[in-house]
């Protein structure tokens, strides 16, 4: 028996660095598993060096742009003094609609949902496996980031944390294919699921025939997944099929965030473990 | 020796590929320079080392995708005895006949992982990845095609004796 094995040991060797990640990926499926040790040494090695290149190439970038920008700046800054002054006093009416609002929402004893810490971070590189659109960001379990976590940006929703380690944190993007997350219509309030389908539109699904949805319509957050915050962009609906029969409508979702020129991000949100145990979980990373 | 080599040319290209892919907004289409690592040491590397330094890139590759499944260390490893296999009917020697024998493998590994990856999806769509196929093996062709002379280098570099100056 030991003669035999030390006869095939190489064939054995290659056999099992052959099945072994095979009967890894069969057993933990699309899942994949939390980061053990050598995983987070690997990553805190690499992650540096990535925010390092990405400083780099923004800085030359930057310098560029600066001495570009700068011949044209007293124009700019004419219209930008302008802008200023009608700002100003659109935050001044702003400010008094907004106090009516708290005094408003004191009469109606109307507790707002604070979604948790914001964390703000780096886009520091991109997933380079075509099957999970992911980037990593400079912020981790150091900073408060932790898996399930939302990612947003002033204009909408950006994905979700699916892995954090010391200071850096992989976000699986909304427009990937695995991506679900729970919707509705800003202006008829209609409920659906915005799942992603790669580079480009969201797919609207689970959208009842019957709901009130038009083309253009403003699709926002709902919050009922327990992963997003309510009322977060997600974007505008494109391509809208109603067919003649059938449960459910059809449309495309334009993103209202540009997920591959990503720089800037905020973490938002609770994490899984802080999620309560009845709650669902139909937004997330399948 | 020549394995932690290979580790860290795989570590140094996926680092400077992610920030480029980044930097570039190409979201689909990608450059997959470990698989034309992995062509150069079916091409070049012994069955066992060839197979350890396989498994190694895959995982890296893994570690970077952010859900590592092992999914890409066994399909790094099975591209690899697919290339050895393929390289004792082809002959491989220039930096263009390494270019399509890269491609050539790019392309069975890029199937594979859609073929994996529809049987692990609820909804099984591969189209976004499909798509996204000619424009990345093409890619990963002209990379094949700056890399095969660094490859070289390093391959030489190692394979030299040790003399009384060295």
């Amino acid at each position: 028996m030991l003669s035999l094995l030390k006869r095939y040991r190489r064939p054995l060797l290659v056999g099992i660095l052959l099945l072994y990640p095979l009967a890894a990926f069969l057993v933990s499926g699309r899942r994949g598993r939390d980061p053990n040790f050598i995983d987070r040494g690997v990553i805190a090695l690499t992650a540096p060096v990535q925010q390092g290149l990405t400083a780099t190439i923004d800085g030359a970038v930057a310098a560029v742009r600066n001495y570009l920008d700068l011949r044209g700046v007293r124009q700019e800054n004419d219209a930008l003094h302008l802008e200023n002054l009608q700002l100003r006093s659109t935050v001044q009416v702003l400010g008094e609609t907004r106090a009516e609002n708290g005094r408003l929402r004191k009469l109606l004893a109307y507790a707002e949902a604070v979604p948790g810490p914001e964390v703000p971070a780096r886009v520091v590189g991109v997933n380079p496996v075509a099957k999970l659109l992911s980037v990593r960001i400079s912020s981790g379990e150091q900073d408060g980031v932790f898996r399930g976590m939302s990612v947003v940006t002033p204009d909408g929703i950006v994905g979700q944390v699916i892995r954090a380690t010391g200071g850096y944190a992989d976000v699986a993007l909304v427009t990937d294919p695995q991506s679900r997350v729970a919707v509705r219509v800003q202006r008829s309030r209609a409920r659906g699921t915005a799942a992603g389908a790669g580079n480009g539109p969201l797919t609207l699904e689970n959208m009842l025939r019957t709901e009130d949805v038009e083309d253009g319509d403003l699709i926002i957050t709902s919050g009922t997944d327990g992963i997003y915050p309510p009322g977060l962009v997600v974007g505008r609906v494109t391509h809208l099929e109603k067919k003649e029969h059938g449960m459910f409508q059809r449309a495309d979702i334009l993103p209202a965030v540009d997920t591959s020129r990503l720089e800037e991000v905020l973490v938002v949100g609770s994490p899984y473990s802080a999620m309560a145990p009845g709650a669902t979980a139909e937004g997330s990373q399948k | 020796m020549k394995f932690l080599v290979t580790v860290g040319i795989a570590l140094a290209l996926l680092t400077l590929e992610s920030v480029l892919v980044q930097q570039a907004g190409l979201v689909l289409g990608r450059v997959d320079v470990t698989v034309v690592l992995v062509a150069f040491l079916a091409l070049r590397a012994s069955l066992v080392e060839g197979a350890l330094s396989a498994f190694a890139v895959g995982y890296l590759l893994d570690l970077m995708s952010g859900q590592p499944t092992g999914l890409f260390t066994f399909l790094a490893v099975l591209t690899f005895l697919a290339g050895r296999l393929v390289s004792t009917f082809v002959d491989v020697r220039g930096a263009v006949s390494f270019a399509l024998f890269a491609m050539g493998a790019d392309l069975g590994h890029g199937l594979l992982s859609a073929f994996f990856t529809w049987l692990t999806l609820k909804d099984g769509i591969t189209a976004p990845l499909l798509s996204g196929m000619p424009l990345q093996v093409a890619l990963t062709g002209l990379a094949a095609l700056g890399l095969y002379p660094l490859f070289k280098r390093f391959e030489t570099a190692q394979d030299r004796q040790p003399g009384l100056l060295r």
